[in-house]
């Protein structure tokens, strides 16, 4: 994978057993954010193959009913509360908004008092808090996030790793790159740097 | 305190360093064009101006012309107070609302722009009342309207720095316009407006108008002074508005305004959330919502199907065009979601909707708002006898939903296509990706071509008519369905 002349990712090879966790970590400009667009099929690789649950990734249905990512800047709908995106994104997955959870994921993530804002109102922090509130509402079997811990306060980070944990508790697989070795050890994910998973004949990582 | 800075040599050395970036016969070129074009534009349209400002035989009374003064000012008004209008270049907003310049002479050049275009435009309604008044009325009335056309500016202008004026004024503008179009739809359907006791006195013009010019004068004058409390905000509000509006323009991208309009909507709005209809798919539901939340945009709409009854007595295909651009533009009232799906569809891939889903569910807020107004308005044209005889609401329950689809196709069109390769021609060459844009969505009206064709034909809705309206309708939506989305994709590009 190369962006014009200059390579990013060279024979990179990342395996996430399905119910695990994985963490990739490196320094900035390594290509961690680019394997996850990889893998997320937001972005095609020159070469090599990317398999999700045995399927290439794609932009079917059903991948994305699997499939939760922050990997992305997110949009909003015009007019819609930060509720109401919430109440949408679990009444489009066949969930009961009254079950789901929503004002207790909209407390846990300090975003009850903004409950009536729009979301383009609000700091780039409560809309990191809002995009990781809703792919955590909505069910799915493999979560892949960017930095989740960026923007956030050390309170919001142990929540957040808390959260994480449990979802791999309850079988979801877990892929992230993050810059923050106790977050990600806390969130119960394997650590492993971009280096280790680099290279002709590389262990395919915490496979 | 810092000393103000004298802004001419400021200017004058901004003029010259953008000067020298810039080939010599640049701005000759540009004016070169723009007068060349308006002029060729004015002889291509000349039949069509000449109908419109000055009629061969003139249909309005007194209080018709009245009521289409009580419009223009209206709309100036509202249009004038959409602008700013004081307003800075964006450069110019970042750079020197900053300095320590004097606030008036930063601002003044912008005033005098604005009062001269509002005296265009009233100039230009003033002109085209009298054109199409009945009773003869005095030339000297055209530099009356230029007058109060620089009067609303200034009015603007002030409205611009009192929050409790601009409420005010915007209000007055609304139920001048809103009087206004029901008086001449009142006089459209039959109802006969009183005498206004004839033709003024030249003598009274003379003076009225006179008065006016002196009041304009000192009123320009204390409007400059009055540029000193105009606040930062709304100065940067109106200099990003006037940079979008130049990027709109430049560009050939209406998508900048309408997403500047629809982003400070929503930033004014008060909102306090609501459940989404739980029997209703949770698209649909959501466009419902946003329909409800845009109350003075129904009020419009609704009020809007009485429209065409002014158009009963001129050609036709006015009508007609009338009639799908209403029925269009009520179904376009919750297309910013489907704007919002097809130019990122991240969102639609946290819901984990297929493409032939969210159009489905999309499809049935626009369908039913431009039936609805298809209906009603095709009902009203009857039973103002604006019609043959038939079951024109029934018409307008088969062809409304066309309203619907239409919409929906336009707002997948995301942006304009630069990439496109262009068309010469021999008056130049034609941009093909603008043109692809502005038929988005239009090219379905076809599927309105049995109703079409029934009103041009001026024949009675039978029927037989209507089914094949609701037929061409119903299947060509389905096609549109099918063909443009599919249950294996969730993105909307195509």
């Amino acid at each position: 994978m190369s962006y014009g002349s200059t390579p990013v990712l060279v024979d990179v090879g990342l395996t996430v057993p399905a119910g695990a966790g994985v963490c990739v970590t490196g320094e900035n400009g390594i290509g961690k954010s680019t394997l996850l667009r990889c893998v997320s099929s937001l972005q095609q690789a020159d070469e090599g193959a990317v398999r999700v649950f045995g399927a290439a990734p794609g932009d079917s249905p059903d991948f994305w009913r699997a499939v939760a990512t922050t990997v992305e800047p997110p949009t909003w709908y015009p007019g819609l509360t930060v509720r109401e995106h919430a109440e949408l994104v679990c009444r489009a997955h066949g969930q009961d908004p009254d079950e789901s959870g929503i004002d207790e994921a909209l407390e846990k993530f300090g975003l009850a008092g903004h409950a009536d804002a729009i979301p383009p109102s609000m700091s780039s922090g409560q809309k990191q808090r809002l995009t990781l509130a809703l792919v955590l509402l909505r069910p799915s079997s493999l979560l892949i996030l960017d930095e989740p811990e960026q923007r956030l306060d050390p309170e919001g980070r142990a929540m957040v790793a808390g959260m994480l944990a449990e979802y791999l508790s309850t079988g979801g697989s877990l892929l992230l790159a993050s810059h923050d070795d106790k977050f990600a050890v806390a969130s119960g994910a394997e650590m492993v740097s971009m280096e280790q998973l680099t290279g002709p004949g590389s262990p395919a990582g915490p496979s | 305190m810092t000393a103000v800075v004298a802004l001419r040599p400021v200017r004058r050395w901004i003029r010259k360093a953008q000067a020298s970036h810039r080939d010599r016969g640049d701005a000759l070129a540009t004016i070169y064009t723009v007068v060349f074009s308006i002029a060729v534009l004015a002889v291509m349209a000349q039949d069509t101006l000449r109908a419109v400002f000055s009629p061969l035989v003139p249909h309005l009374s007194g209080v018709g012309a009245l009521a289409t003064a009580a419009c223009a000012t209206g709309l100036i008004h509202l249009a004038l107070r959409r602008l700013g209008p004081v307003s800075v270049t964006r450069p110019a907003a970042y750079f020197l609302l900053t300095a320590p310049v004097s606030r008036p002479k930063l601002l003044a050049p912008s005033l005098l722009a604005t009062a001269f275009g509002a005296a265009v435009a009233g100039g230009a309604s003033a002109f085209g009342v009298l054109g199409n008044t009945v009773a003869p009325g005095s030339s000297l009335l055209i530099v009356t309207g230029a007058l109060f056309g620089v009067l609303l500016a200034l009015l603007a202008s002030a409205a611009q720095s009192r929050p409790r004026l601009a409420s005010i004024t915007d209000t007055v503008a609304r139920i001048a316009l809103a009087a206004g179009l029901a008086g001449l739809v009142a006089e459209a359907t039959g109802w006969t407006p009183p005498g206004l006791g004839g033709e003024a006195a030249a003598s009274v013009v003379v003076t009225v108008t006179g008065a006016l010019a002196v009041s304009t004068m000192l009123a320009f004058l204390l409007g400059v002074r009055d540029l000193a409390r105009t606040p930062n905000d709304a100065i940067l509000e109106s200099a990003k508005t006037a940079g979008t509006l130049a990027d709109s323009v430049y560009g050939i991208e209406p998508s900048f305004l309408s997403e500047m309009l629809e982003r400070r909507y929503w930033a004014t709005r008060r909102l306090r959330s609501a459940r989404l209809p739980r029997r209703l798919p949770p698209l649909t539901g959501q466009d419902l919502l946003l329909a409800r939340r845009r109350p003075a945009r129904l009020v419009w709409t609704a009020a809007s199907t009485a429209l065409p009854l002014l158009l009963i007595s001129v050609p036709r295909w006015v009508l007609v065009i009338a009639l799908l651009a209403g029925m269009v533009i009520a179904a376009k009232a919750t297309s910013a979601t489907i704007k919002t799906d097809a130019g990122n569809p991240v969102l639609l891939r946290m819901l984990g909707l297929d493409s032939r889903q969210v159009v489905q569910q999309r499809l049935w807020v626009p369908a039913v708002l431009g039936t609805v107004w298809a209906t009603v308005a095709l009902g009203l044209l009857q039973a103002a006898g604006g019609l043959p005889p038939g079951q024109w609401w029934a018409m307008g329950l088969a062809l409304g939903p066309v309203g619907g689809v239409v919409a929906i196709r336009a707002a997948r069109a995301g942006f304009v296509r630069n990439d496109l390769i262009p068309v010469d021609t021999p008056m130049g060459s034609v941009p093909t990706g603008p043109i692809v844009y502005a038929f988005a969505g239009l090219d379905l009206l076809i599927l309105a071509l049995p109703a079409v064709i029934t009103l041009l034909g001026d024949r009675p809705a039978t029927w037989t008519a209507i089914a094949v309206q609701a037929g061409a309708a119903a299947l060509g939506i389905r096609a549109y369905i099918s063909w443009t989305t599919d249950p294996s994709r969730v993105g909307l590009a195509r």
